[in-house]
């Protein structure tokens, strides 16, 4: 019973707008169309946020795209009423550091 | 739910830039993919990490495991959705073709294994 | 399978998930698996100033290999039972050799 409860795959997280931080610091947000049990994941609709501490948040479009699993740090599901509130264009941040992918 | 392997392959014939993790992209038409994430590009445009080096190249073959993201067509994640209706509804006529052919259909029915191969299994993954 | 079964056993208490990146993560331990990747829920980064990129996420998945520390609950953690349990796992594995 537990173990079934217990799964931690991102099957919660489809077709919602998620986060996704990536191995090299960037902070990429789309709609979760798939992932498999390497972690690669297909966003759809993606944008990249660019963080930076002299302007505010900048977007970029990027459309679909398939993350490979090795270059994924985090994957978060996003509140869309609290992702609205935010006012990116002053909110100003240095960029995530790179975390050091094997291979 | 979409397999990022089955998206990929379903992107086959189809423009993409593969960034890898060093930083270099190659632009090009995905000739060939398999299961591993290693992708045959043919047409491609290389650009060095720090975008000071264009080269163009005929045909690329790039290890999967190398790769960071590869960014692909829009259009193509509504193909493999009508690939996978298109695998459901073959599997619906066949279930339905079946049917009557259920009584007395004996040892002859031996021969639809082969119709009834390509639908599902291999669809999933890749090769 | 030790540190597997021992993070199954945090299910539902209250964990800090330090990444190499230097986030810091709060959140309800909601799920973990082989890979001791984590699900957390109700999250909050410990340093939301330095690190607003998480401020609209409360669910999270954390890939296993971007952890660099977990900060437990002591009062949840029975260290006697962990240790009992790693020589345990220990001497299993060398029977079997």
């Amino acid at each position: 019973m537990l173990k079934y409860r217990m799964t931690s795959s991102l099957d919660g997280y489809m077709n919602r707008v998620t986060t996704v931080i990536t191995g090299d610091g960037r902070t990429i947000v789309g709609l979760l169309k798939g992932f498999d049990q390497l972690i690669n994941i297909i966003l759809e609709d993606a944008h990249e946020r660019v963080y930076s501490e002299t302007a505010g948040v900048e977007t970029v479009p990027l459309g679909l795209y398939i993350i490979r699993g090795d270059n994924v740090a985090i994957v978060g599901e996003v509140d869309e009423e609290i992702d609205k509130r935010i006012d990116l264009d002053n909110v100003k941040a240095s960029p995530l550091a790179p975390i050091w992918i094997p291979g | 739910m979409v397999l990022p392997l089955s998206l990929l392959r379903t992107a086959q014939n189809h423009p993409m830039l593969v960034e890898l993790k060093n930083g270099e992209t190659y632009n090009g038409h995905l000739q060939a993919c398999d299961t591993w994430m290693n992708v045959h590009l043919r047409d491609v445009i290389y650009t060095s990490k720090d975008g000071d080096k264009f080269y163009k190249i005929p045909e690329v073959y790039i290890r999967g495991s190398t790769i960071k993201y590869l960014r692909i067509p829009d259009t193509v994640v509504d193909l493999v959705k009508n690939e996978v209706n298109e695998v459901r509804r073959q599997q619906k006529d066949q279930q339905r073709s079946r049917k009557p052919m259920g009584r007395g259909g004996g040892p002859h029915r031996g021969g639809r294994g082969g119709s009834a191969a390509p639908r599902g299994g291999g669809r999933g993954r890749g090769k | 399978m030790l540190f597997f079964s021992f993070f199954k056993s945090l299910v539902g208490k209250d964990v800090v998930v330090e990444l190499k990146n230097d986030l810091s993560i709060c959140g309800t331990l909601h799920s973990v698996d082989q890979y001791l990747n984590m699900k957390l829920s109700d999250i909050t980064v410990s340093d939301p100033d330095r690190f607003p990129h998480m401020l609209s996420v409360k669910n999270c998945f954390i890939r296993g290999s971007v952890v660099r520390y977990v900060q437990l609950p002591s009062d949840q953690v029975d260290t006697q039972l962990l240790s009992d349990s790693c020589r345990r796992e220990l001497t299993e594995a060398k029977t079997k050799q």
